[in-house]
């Protein structure tokens, strides 16, 4: 406890003394309209917003769409505000003012426990860590997709952009017309009065750019008529007719393609590089040798007219890999290292309460039980790749990142210019799920680039790089202890797990200037953990932070992915273990947290829990888990067919607070489950001598239609601000699944993938 | 210089005899609607028509493709979208990413076109295509709609606690 306040003390007083240095002041993050890209006849009204002649908007957008909506639903609230039809809105990338930077992303990492926030009254430790942190990431500015904070942090700024803006055209009319502001109405565009009058916002842009807002009011959510609407959502047709453009997509005249291949062992090296028979083949430009960039690993690259020719090309170089210095990692090894460092080193103590060590009431028992997870890959079906062009001192690059101005940085770094110098185009994604929070392969592309001087060359990673060279979610294992009451009160609580830390070496590899000297903890590793919602009496959930030399990143809902497993798994054990019913025994725990029993309440009911009986050979499971600000439940119906497991139909309720759009909240639940369940059933990157063994879809396998449940989607209305949806609905799958199939067989999966 | 037969056009190229159809289409002939994903045809977002089947042309030696065999890829699927398959695509809100749904489509057409009613194992069978955002109930739920011939009503509706639906 000791050691955990002093840390936060340090990193609070840390931050207080960063922004006393640097003066701060309050700034608007409503930008100004300076920093919208002029063009042809439009009229931008502040950093968000600009209005063309034909009354049609322009969002400025900050944040990529890598298929969780977020281009449909920012332009929502944009529509709403400024009363336009969302069909009228189209979006523009964002420029590279600190406005656009994602501020609830970082404060949405910090360590703290949710009963703490509860019980802190007035301006305590909580207030001034998110305050702190808020104030921070809004100078930072780091543009960011993530997290599952795109619409929670736009939610207020877009809308009030959106709202400002329309004050503006208000005022503007109301000027021209001499008549007073709060008579008139804005409806599709225009403006107009009840004598009949109305007036275009195109026509009244320029005046509205000159003319103060004056007061702006936020609609009240009675009034809205497109936010919580299931708007279809604006990227689909051009995704069902081709011209949707991806990174892979990009062509520019006088293109070249590069081939890559980067060393076989995670952070070895090519040696002796042999190209010639390479360079004598038709239409190969280059080889290049490429040093380890941002964390990856080092290699090299062919550039050739096109991409089958570079590959050709890359086939025929002779290349002595180095292996790195030391022995390269070992999977199994790690997990038997992990396990040794929950038995044997002390951990950082997330969240304690009570006294867990007290000596054992008279007819408690105590139970344990150890959890773990494997490496996984992203695998987004879109493999790693970028576009660059570099001459005369400036680069230009093309990419699906979810980080572009840490894309734009690194960029920079690579050519040797300012980063003023870098045009930096985020292009759509094919899948992200944190893979794209790295910038690897726009520093190899830059670099390759740099080779062919005024040639734009596209690089391209194959699937089996993609697959041997990602930043895994990391391997964790976790002891589950639980001290249980002679009449089966949950007495006490204490899990320790063990697991490589993220954000640290995220920091080092994207943000190397903001990478400190010493760990922070890292809440990834035991979010899920240190705040899981049950209420025990004594506490100690603690993480012990391991460097196992594997290349560690964020995947979709994080440290959750393996948390929700540990605990909910674990809570079902309790519940066995007592003969309790599943959702009754997580009920009577959760008397404080009512939307987590609200949640709860309404999957079990919607699945027939306890209720409708399953045919023979079917068993349901359930599961509960908070992240990202939304609390799902899920309930999977699972047999097993031929000794495979099967899931019929999961039914998940979810409280994400206040919905944008509904079809995109059920779109994220559906897919969650299938990316969730995917690893559940088949997922894990195994490595043997620093070689990761999995290279392909046959190896690393990926749920088929033909196995995908049915999953039906039920929202608990809600007037709370809006939270994430891209990743909550991952974590709970695994755990409902693994607790249904405990039901069927009796046999207990502590370990990802399952094992039958 | 070799021909290809490309959503109704002869279309002229240059590339070694071994190289995929995929690479052709994307990097000679422009049409990067057919993506990349596995390079084994493991995946399916390379899927195009060859004579109405279904090929994954990550694997397909384009020397194998004869001139007058008609390849047609999403870009030819229809000229405004309005192919039923990209129609119900649309009225149910199918892609995520979106990255492989031109290949979902294409195989989907194919099967609609051999099974204008496929059954639920019609489907299973026909649709091996890999999508990482998992959006595959859409994608049933889509095919079942052409098959019916009614687009208005085949959104999945979700349903409220409160009762409503939207």
């Amino acid at each position: 406890m000791k050691r955990r306040a002093w840390l936060l003390g340090t990193t609070v007083g840390a931050g207080a003394l960063l922004l006393g240095w640097m003066a701060l002041p309050q700034r608007s993050r409503l930008g100004l309209a300076s920093m919208m890209a002029p063009g042809e006849g439009d009229i931008a009204l502040n950093g968000w917003i600009k209005i063309l002649p034909d009354s049609s908007v322009v969002l400025a957008m900050p944040r990529s769409e890598m298929g969780q909506g977020v281009h449909t639903a920012l332009p929502q609230l944009a529509a709403e505000e400024l009363d336009v039809p969302l069909a009228s809105v189209r979006i523009e990338q964002a420029g590279w003012d600190a406005v656009y930077g994602n501020v609830a992303m970082l404060v949405g990492n910090l360590p703290f426990h949710p009963l703490e926030e509860e019980r802190e009254d007035g301006f305590g430790r909580v207030k001034a860590g998110r305050w702190l942190v808020g104030k921070f990431s809004r100078e930072l500015g780091l543009n960011a997709t993530g997290g599952s904070s795109s619409v929670a942090d736009a939610w207020e700024v877009v809308r009030l952009a959106a709202a400002t803006a329309r004050a503006s055209l208000l005022g503007a009319a109301s000027l021209q017309w001499k008549l007073p502001a709060e008579d008139l109405k804005t409806a599709r565009g225009v403006v107009s009065h009840p004598s009949g009058r109305s007036i275009t916002y195109g026509e009244l842009a320029r005046v509205a750019a000159a003319t103060p807002p004056g007061v702006v009011q936020l609609k009240d959510r009675k009034e809205w008529r497109v936010i919580g609407q299931p708007a279809p959502r604006l990227d689909v047709p051009a995704k069902v007719n081709g011209s949707a453009r991806f990174g892979l997509d990009v062509r520019l005249p006088g293109m070249r393609f590069a081939a890559l291949r980067l060393a076989p062992m995670l952070r070895g090296a090519p040696g002796r590089v042999d190209a010639q028979a390479a360079l004598a083949m038709p239409g190969v430009d280059r080889v290049v040798t490429l040093p380890a960039y941002a964390g990856s690993t080092a290699g090299i690259a062919a550039v050739a007219d096109s991409y089958w020719r570079a590959q050709q090309a890359l086939n025929a170089v002779q290349v002595d890999w180095l292996p790195p210095p030391g022995s390269g990692p070992d999977s199994q090894r790690v997990q038997e290292d992990l396990r040794r460092a929950v038995e044997r080193r002390d951990g950082y103590r997330f969240f304690e309460q009570g006294e867990v060590d007290r000596p054992l009431r008279a007819g408690a028992r105590t139970l344990e039980a150890w959890y773990s997870a494997p490496f996984l890959a992203h695998a987004t079906l879109e493999p790693m790749n970028a576009t660059a062009r570099v001459a005369g001192g400036r680069v230009e690059v093309w990419a699906p990142t979810q980080v572009p101005g840490m894309c734009r940085a690194a960029a920079a770094r690579v050519a040797g210019v300012p980063e003023d110098h870098v045009d930096l185009h985020v292009t759509l994604l094919g899948g992200g799920f944190g893979r794209r929070l790295e910038v690897d392969y726009v520093a190899q592309a830059v670099r390759v680039a740099m080779d062919l001087p005024g040639v734009p060359v596209q690089l391209i990673w194959s699937r089996e790089e993609d697959m041997r060279h990602d930043f895994y979610r990391p391997m964790h294992v976790a002891r589950m202890r639980a001290v249980l009451g002679a009449g089966g009160e949950a007495l006490g609580l204490h899990i320790k797990s063990a697991g490589d830390a993220i954000s640290p070496r995220w920091m080092e590899r994207g943000l190397p200037a903001l990478a400190g000297p010493v760990d922070l903890p890292d809440k990834t590793a035991s979010e899920g953990l240190f705040d899981q919602p049950y209420e025990f009496d004594d506490q100690r959930i603690e993480h012990v932070f391991a460097h196992t030399g594997v290349p560690v990143g964020f995947w979709r809902s994080v440290g959750h992915s393996h948390n929700a497993f540990f605990t909910e798994s674990f809570v079902d054990e309790l519940a066995s273990e007592l003969r309790r019913d599943p959702v009754e025994f997580r009920r009577a725990l959760l008397r404080r947290a009512p939307r987590h029993r609200a949640v709860l309440d309404l999957a079990a009911e919607r699945s027939g829990w306890g209720l409708r009986p399953l045919p023979a050979g079917r068993a349901r499971g359930v599961a509960l888990h908070e992240s990202f600000g939304t609390v799902v439940a899920q309930v999977a119906e699972v047999s097993l067919e031929r000794g495979l497991v099967r899931v019929h139909r999961v039914v998940c309720a979810v409280d994400c607070g206040t919905v944008v759009n509904p079809q995109i909240v059920a779109q994220q639940m559906e897919g969650a489950v299938v990316f969730g369940l995917t690893a559940a059933l088949h997922g894990r990157i195994d490595i043997r001598d620093g070689v990761v063994q999995q290279g392909n879809f046959p190896e690393y396998p990926m749920l088929r239609l033909a196995s995908a449940p049915l999953v039906e989607t039920y929202i608990v209305p809600s007037e709370r601000p809006p939270a994430g949806v891209g990743e909550p609905g991952v974590p709970p799958i695994a755990p409902a699944v693994a607790n249904a199939l405990f039901a069927l067989t009796g046999q207990r999966n502590r370990s990802l993938p399952f094992a039958l | 210089m070799a021909r290809l037969n490309v959503n109704g056009a002869v279309r002229e190229f240059e590339a070694e005899g071994d190289t995929p159809l995929l690479w052709v289409l994307r990097e000679q002939l422009g049409l990067t609607g057919t993506k990349y994903g596995c390079g084994i045809a493991a995946c399916g977002a390379c899927t195009v028509h060859v004579d109405g089947v279904p090929t994954r042309t990550c694997v397909r030696p384009v020397s194998t493709v004869g001139p007058d065999e008609k390849i047609v890829t999403i870009e030819g699927l229809s000229r405004d979208g309005s192919h039923p398959v990209q129609r119900a695509w649309v009225a149910l809100d199918v892609p995520q990413c979106g990255y492989c749904q031109s290949g979902q489509v294409m195989a989907a057409a194919a099967l609609l076109k051999a099974k204008p009613n496929p059954t639920d194992a019609d489907i299973d069978a026909a649709m091996s295509n890999i999508c990482r955002c998992g959006t595959y109930n859409r994608i049933r739920a889509a095919i079942h709609a052409v098959a019916r011939g009614d687009l208005k009503s085949a959104g999945l509706s979700i349903q409220h606690s409160d009762g409503s639906t939207t």
